[in-house]
């Protein structure tokens, strides 16, 4: 255990060298994993070669394909994964420790829903606002459908929530079922491949974008991680500790909410990593919640790039959407998560 | 016979009445609006010379027919399992026995080249029957024991996981996806009157099987330990009753593809009319199921004519909400 104190304890916090050595112990498997991604595909590249055009070294490859390959395809969408994968995991831990749920996730709480409603309809309904508005549609979309789902609560057990949102969700993918069947072929078919929670599209532009609203939202989770461990022990505790609980809870909503719906808004509805990942990091090791958030983010990260290395590559050259992947693999361990739940 | 029972089969009588007129709405509109008279005269006096009469014998009774049955097999199965589970949100189609067997009959198609219809319903239900047993497995193992929370999330983890592998395989094979992609909505614009009569052996033994069983989930729903003083074998009985739900929602599925929500909404509203009483409870789902599938179907060809929407979709729009209200008043 480590105390660190700075500028006369205004900053101090306390780590467990355990869960740092694990966030390091990630931080690594993250890069071989971003590796083995750039070399992987369906053009075979050597290690070398990848590399050596990473860092700008054009005249020493040996394969003039390389740097193409890797800079226009390979690397934003390998950084998209990750980054996308990191919010969705954000999202999941916080929207757990909120419900006091361990089995809450923005896909099946209609979060995800609810974003992919509003870019569904905005790209059949209105295609040419899609570029402009998709990101603040799919906010929108899903704090909607969570403040809709919070309001019919009321004062419910988080079971409640769970419950809603499965409703809810069923509501939603009926409607978005009846759009892509009635509407514009073109747009449906763009609105298909979206649905299906696929990176394969990826271009800097949705780098940037995740990027910025991961570095913003990881921060502002650090941030209230201290109220997170205390809204864990219940509300008449954190009430009684000098909390504001609804403050509180709209600010962690909101961040909940943010980043899967910008994460949602660029690769479509993944399932199941907002769930999994935080379950993980918490196998690996007991931490603080801070350490916690940022292991949960490392575990979500590895597990999209993971889904989507195997989804591009386990087929070839028919690619499976990564989305597809984590519902594979995402469905039983949720069900084992169910068998083990001791709460 | 008590006042109670004079009611109640008063209300059965005048269910059939508005069954038939369900199906006389059901026959006479469309794109084309027949009217009732031509209607009665292509039963008694067919004339296949007449093309109204053509329309009615050939197109829509089979389509009317399918919705009926359809309507009445996951009317009944939502009804038992919701009785036997004592579960106000239990449905065959939450509880992932319609992607279940969907995926059993997609993969069937694809992979036996001579895919008759004589085996559809037998496929479809050994698939519902293989998730059924799944998600009950992980349900009752969850801690805590068979809750509603337990049977709801396994069954969408079920769901999400046949789905994946469902659009798996659409990736894969386009070919089946083309065949397929309308009966996967949940719709009867695909169905065949030949798929029919290899179901209805099924779907009669189904309801037959249901009406019989119907005094023990009553017993069933009152909680086990009632059921077992009032000397039932529980597990049997409980797997005679599985075997019901199986055989009705496969025959469904067979039918229509997964329409969402039927085996919800019904049974609500039949308790609402007749009390707990599972030897009206059911007869009562039979005939309103019947109805309801018959309605929104007619409305689902009539909305946005000369197209037809899928009726799968009208079905979970309607039903959907009611599952919400559901959660909010009965969940606490």
């Amino acid at each position: 255990m480590l105390i660190i104190r700075l500028y006369k304890q205004h900053i101090s916090f306390k780590l467990n060298i355990l869960a740092v050595a694990f966030t390091g112990i990630l931080l690594l498997l993250l890069i071989s994993i971003l590796l083995l991604s750039l070399i992987n595909g369906t053009y075979q590249l050597s290690l070398q070669d990848a590399l050596l055009s990473l860092f700008s070294q054009k005249q020493l490859i040996s394969d003039p394909q390389a740097s193409l390959i890797i800079w226009d395809f390979r690397l934003p969408r390998s950084l998209v994964a990750i980054l996308s994968g990191a919010l969705f995991a954000i999202s999941g831990a916080i929207l757990q420790n909120m419900t006091r749920n361990p089995l809450s996730d923005p896909s099946l709480v209609g979060i995800s829903q609810g974003a992919a409603l509003a870019v569904v309809v905005l790209t059949i309904l209105f295609p040419e606002y899609i570029d402009d508005w998709r990101e603040i549609s799919a906010f929108l979309g899903a704090i909607l459908i969570a403040s809709l789902i919070q309001l019919l609560r009321g004062k419910g057990r988080p079971l409640k929530f769970i419950l809603l949102g499965i409703g809810v969700a069923a509501f939603i993918s009926a409607i978005i079922s009846t759009l892509l069947t009635y509407g514009n072929l073109q747009s449906a078919m763009t609105a298909l491949s979206w649905l299906a929670g696929s990176v394969h599209n990826s271009n800097w532009h949705d780098v940037s974008i995740l990027g910025v609203a991961c570095l913003i939202l990881t921060f502002a989770g650090i941030y209230q991680a201290r109220v997170m461990s205390v809204i864990s022990l219940g509300d008449e505790v954190t009430i009684g500790l000098g909390i504001n609980l609804r403050k509180t809870m709209v600010i962690q909503l909101s961040i909940s909410v943010a980043a899967a719906a910008i994460a949602t808004s660029v690769v479509g509805p993944l399932g199941f990593i907002g769930l999994l990942a935080p379950h993980l990091a918490r196998k690996l090791t007991h931490s603080g919640p801070a350490n916690h958030l940022l292991l949960t983010a490392l575990t979500g990260a590895i597990l999209v790039l993971i889904a989507d290395l195997i989804g591009r590559t386990l087929f070839a050259p028919t690619q499976l959407a990564a989305g597809l992947v984590t519902s594979l693999v995402g469905a039983p361990l949720f069900a084992y998560l169910l068998i083990k739940k001791q709460t | 016979m008590t006042r109670q029972q004079w009611l109640s089969s008063t209300g059965l009588l005048i269910m059939i009445i508005v069954l038939v007129m369900a199906l006389i709405l059901h026959l006479s509109i469309g794109t084309k609006v027949i009217s009732t008279n031509e209607l009665i005269q292509s039963f008694y006096a067919y004339n296949d010379e007449n093309f109204n009469h053509l329309i009615i014998q050939e197109l829509r009774l089979p389509r009317a027919l399918i919705a009926a049955s359809v309507g009445a097999c996951l009317a009944t199965a939502g009804a038992l399992m919701q009785g036997v589970t004592r579960n106000p949100l239990a449905d065959p189609g939450l509880l992932g026995m319609m992607t279940g067997g969907a995926l059993a009959v997609v993969y069937w198609s694809s992979f036996v080249n001579d895919a008759s219809l004589i085996w559809l319903p037998v496929v479809a239900a050994a698939g519902a029957l293989f998730s059924a047993i799944i998600v009950w497995l992980i349900a009752s193992r969850a801690a805590g024991g068979m809750t509603t929370l337990s049977l709801i999330l396994s069954g969408s983890a079920f769901t999400a996981f046949s789905g994946a592998l469902l659009a798996i395989h659409h990736l894969l094979d386009q070919q089946t996806f083309e065949e397929m992609r309308t009966w996967l909505v949940g719709s009867l614009t695909a169905s065949h009157i030949e798929t029919l009569y290899w179901c209805l052996p099924w779907i009669i033994l189904g309801l037959i099987g249901s009406i019989i069983l119907a005094p023990s989930v009553t017993a069933l729903a009152m909680g086990e330990e009632v059921a077992i003083g009032l000397g039932i074998n529980t597990v049997k009985r409980k797997w005679q009753l599985l075997i019901c739900v199986v055989i009705l929602t496969s025959a469904a599925i067979a039918l229509a593809g997964p329409l969402g929500f039927i085996g919800l909404v019904i049974p609500h509203v039949v308790r609402f009319i007749v009390g707990a009483d599972y030897r009206w409870i059911i007869p009562y789902s039979i005939l309103l199921g019947s109805i309801y599938l018959l309605v929104i179907d007619s409305l689902a060809r009539w909305i946005i004519q000369p197209q037809e929407l899928a009726t799968g979709l009208i079905t979970v729009l309607i039903g959907a909400p009611l599952f919400v209200w559901l959660v909010k008043v009965r969940v606490r």
